[in-house]
């Protein structure tokens, strides 16, 4: 478990019950400054393709950035965890491989045979950025659409609804809940193709 | 090699000229702004091609900012051009 | 230096045949929901894999980067375009076509 991740499960438990104590907050403060100042830095010098010459502006203009970004963004105690982004990656990259061959393909078939339908995807997913970002993912992935994210459920177009559409979002969740380290309830069953009209 | 690119980047130029015939054709207004998304995505590509092409690094920079404007676009036509009686929607439930 | 330059084509290449794939999907796909498909997907791989092929032959790690960061700054956009739109046109009340497709048995 490293700093950050124990600071923050200290932060989670103090709202319960546990007093806060003063200078783990801090530590957990200077560490999230120091890492936002390191990814400004890191996207500056991809920016400028490592000009040397604009580190005279770039060096105040990052620290400036750092200061707004840590008055903007104090409702948002996430960050992705490393393990989850090195299952994550791959899996995105095979994935949306295969979305685009399966677009291609109805594409460029004489007939562009397809199957639509509308699914209703019950969330395990807690409310917040996971939410956002599994609806983005799933837009990305084979043969899936997200088209409207309600209280309970994902809608979802399908290019094809006779596939396993409930297993395959239901991975896509886990890789999702284990890139934001969250833990989610164990899956249920559900009947597979039986798209409501 | 720089004339592959070139050549790649035409090709994708012609692919936007086909393209034009969903706007011309598409039925509903959102149609026509998929397309207009799509012009983006290969404005990106094309862009990035020309950079290698021609050596204008710069033009890496032009490309990022396509990338940014094309979602506003959509979100903006989304937002301003194509409202929707979300009153009507409710009473409809 | 060779090999490089093939890999480097060849992922080029197949970038504009998912373009290609897009386009065609864009004009033949018979509603709003199913042709964002072809946007979405076919589109952001064709730009994937020409940015991969074209970092292949970057000058630098900076510009490398800056390959990736385009690709994912367009996949964040469309994603988030591809919901709006959709969403929209549900709430809306276009009609997705459901069932069954071919080209063939409908006009």
């Amino acid at each position: 478990m490293t700093q950050s991740e124990r600071g923050r499960k200290m932060f989670i438990e103090s709202g319960k019950k546990e007093k806060f104590p003063m200078e783990r907050h801090g530590m957990l403060l200077l560490n999230r400054i120091f890492h936002r100042f390191l990814l400004l830095c890191l996207l500056w010098w991809v920016l400028t393709e490592g000009y040397p010459g604009s580190w005279w502006f770039g060096l105040p203009g990052v620290t400036v950035t750092t200061a707004a970004t840590l008055g903007l963004s104090s409702r948002f105690t996430w960050h992705w965890r490393p393990l989850g982004m090195i299952r994550f990656v791959p899996f995105f990259f095979l994935q949306s491989l295969h979305g685009g061959i399966d677009v291609a393909w109805r594409a460029l078939h004489r007939q562009t045979p397809m199957n639509p339908a509308l699914f209703d995807f019950p969330l395990r997913l807690p409310h917040g950025p996971a939410r956002v970002f599994l609806a983005n993912t799933v837009s990305l992935l084979p043969g899936t659409c997200s088209a409207d994210l309600s209280e309970e459920c994902l809608k979802v177009h399908v290019l094809d609804g006779s596939i396993a559409i409930h297993t395959r979002l239901q991975a896509v969740e886990e890789h999702v809940a284990a890139l934001f380290g969250l833990s989610i309830p164990p899956a249920e069953r559900f009947e597979e193709a039986s798209p409501h009209e | 090699m720089n004339d592959f690119y070139l050549a790649v980047s035409a090709f994708l130029l012609v692919n936007i000229l086909v393209g034009l015939v969903r706007i011309l054709r598409g039925p509903t207004p959102p149609d026509r702004m998929l397309m207009a998304q799509m012009f983006g995505t290969t404005g990106v590509g094309i862009l990035l091609l020309l950079s290698e092409a021609m050596g204008l690094p710069v033009l890496r920079d032009v490309a990022l900012l396509f990338a940014l404007l094309g979602a506003l676009a959509t979100v903006s036509f989304v937002r301003r051009y194509w409202p929707v009686e979300f009153a009507e929607e409710e009473s409809k439930e | 230096m060779m090999f490089e330059e093939w890999i480097s084509s060849a992922l080029v290449c197949a970038g504009a045949f998912f373009y290609l794939a897009g386009t065609l999907g864009m004009l033949r796909f018979p509603d709003i929901y199913t042709r964002l498909h072809a946007v979405t997907k076919a589109d952001n791989l064709g730009l994937g894999l020409l940015a991969a092929g074209l970092m292949l032959r970057a000058e630098s790690w900076p510009a490398m980067i800056k390959l990736a960061l385009i690709w994912m700054l367009a996949l964040v956009t469309s994603a988030t375009a591809c919901y709006l739109v959709a969403n929209n046109a549900l709430r809306a009340g276009l009609p997705p076509v459901l069932g069954r497709y071919r080209s063939g048995s409908r006009p």
